[in-house]
């Protein structure tokens, strides 16, 4: 049978959310006295795929 | 040798250029003597190339003013007809290594600042500031006193301040920054330290010039708290006149503003400029009853203080004039930061008391900004479409320029892959 304490203790313990994204969505779960960390990660080029192609050629 | 190790060490040695060039003020000379290049009929003016029918009214005002000073023209309407008859050419000044402020026009026969780098062999030039009077060439204004001003420039002011600068032995324009560092200047919009310090440097040798006149001469350098500002822009393209001849580097060696678009260059492709539409600069207005509607987007070359990682970049330099557009010295240190985050290298004269003693930001990698989608901010003076300045402020580089260049940069050094 699978050990399943460790998933056991991690259910138990404090949650924490990582939030990669739109900072509301960390600031909502923090209204509703959660702990959030932000995580100010944005996509390559703003996500514009001319520019990541581009950067690519370019060693970026 | 792949490509990406070549615009890796292309960046590196571009990097080396902007950070360790010490570019001299050797001399002041006509533009049509100093300027490869330059010829009698041609004005350089500021920013990216533009349409003869887009020319904004203040810089047609300027250009027509230096035509009519240069005898291209008995009068300023003479001047405007010989400039769509492709008599008189109107070019951009980055092009030939000079840095042309606001609306200045810079003429043949005016008295350029000569800046020379023996470093990496790059010589840069610039028009002498005209003072803090708001009628001038500068701001699109000509008359017959500015005529007269004009004149004394070419005649009296620039020689007199040639023979000193020849007695000094030249005057290390990096020194004078390194000795005003933490003194309150960013060096583009404020300069009051710098100014003065360098004003010292050249009165040691003003008592002893042979120009009868050297009593005005002397008194024109006094009124003038920005007079840092053009033999600035002069050193710096000095040093972007090397980097410019270094292939496949991603560093942004050039950039100013025609009131209509807003132009980069980048080192890779030397004189070619990414344009986007010039963004507005915001800040204080000079007179109250100005408003947007009134302000012409950006114009003028004094930004090429921001491409050597002053100004705006290291805005946390200079609190005081970040306040004037309506900054606090948080934004100042994120503006700095921000331009941090872009760049390849740190000067190391100018490191900020206030800012943990770390040196202010060079060599923006274009890549960067793309690919972070972070802009650097520029600093600046704003003028009026009418003529005349309406402030100062800030404002955000435009990313569109900056894709520009990315697919100009990747056309020339890899055009089988575009």
């Amino acid at each position: 049978m699978a050990n399943t304490s460790k998933i056991q203790d991690l259910f138990n313990s404090e949650l924490i959310v990582l939030n990669v994204g739109p900072k509301s969505f960390s600031t909502a779960l923090e209204d509703q006295g959660y702990k959030t960390v932000q995580v100010n990660w944005k996509p390559i080029a703003g996500g514009d795929a001319e520019m990541q192609k581009l950067l690519g050629i370019l060693g970026y | 040798m792949d490509i990406k190790l070549q615009i890796e060490e292309a960046n590196k040695k571009v990097t080396e250029i902007f950070t360790k060039a010490r570019p001299i003020w050797t001399k002041i000379e006509p533009a049509i003597d100093a300027i490869p290049g330059m010829t009698a009929n041609k004005i350089l003016v500021a920013g990216p190339p533009i349409k003869i029918e887009d020319v904004t009214i203040p810089v047609r005002n300027a250009v027509c003013g230096a035509a009519v000073h240069d005898g291209l023209a008995a009068t300023t309407e003479e001047a405007w007809k010989k400039v769509e008859a492709g008599e008189i050419i109107i070019d951009s000044a980055q092009n030939y290594n000079c840095g042309c402020s606001a609306t200045m026009a810079t003429s043949a026969s005016m008295p350029v600042i000569v800046c020379e780098d023996k470093q990496y062999g790059g010589v840069g030039y610039a028009p002498i500031h005209p003072g803090n009077s708001p009628k001038v060439l500068r701001w699109g204004y000509y008359d017959d006193e500015i005529e007269a001003h004009l004149q004394f420039f070419r005649d009296t002011y620039g020689p007199a301040l040639n023979e000193a600068v020849q007695l000094a032995g030249g005057i290390d324009v990096v020194n004078v920054l390194a000795r005003t560092a933490g003194m309150g200047d960013e060096n583009h919009n404020r300069l009051f330290a710098s100014s003065m310090f360098l004003d010292l440097q050249l009165m040691e040798y003003l008592p002893d010039i042979k120009n009868p006149k050297k009593d005005e001469v002397i008194k024109e350098l006094a009124i003038n708290d920005r007079f840092m500002l053009h033999v600035l822009m002069a050193a710096v393209e000095a040093i972007t006149a090397a980097a410019k001849k270094v292939p496949y580097s991603t560093v942004m060696v050039g950039m100013g503003g025609n009131g209509v678009e807003f132009g980069i260059q980048v080192a890779a492709t030397g004189n070619k400029w990414y344009t986007a539409e010039a963004p507005l600069i915001l800040g204080s207005l000079l007179n109250p009853t100005y408003t947007v509607d009134d302000m012409l987007p950006y114009l003028g070359d004094s930004c090429v203080t921001e491409v050597y990682g002053l100004g705006g970049m290291a805005a946390v330099s200079a609190p005081a004039y970040v306040r004037m557009t309506g900054g606090t010295l948080e934004d100042a240190k994120e503006r700095t930061d921000r331009a941090r985050t872009v760049s390849l290298g740190e000067h190391s004269f100018n490191q900020v008391p206030w800012d943990d003693f770390k040196g202010s930001p060079a060599a923006i990698d274009v890549r960067k900004v793309v690919a972070l989608n972070t802009l650097p901010i520029s600093h600046g003076g704003s003028g009026l479409k009418k003529g005349g300045q309406a402030g100062a402020g800030s404002c955000e580089l435009p990313l569109d320029c900056f894709k520009e260049a990315l697919r100009g940069v990747a056309a020339e050094v890899a055009p089988q892959e575009v």
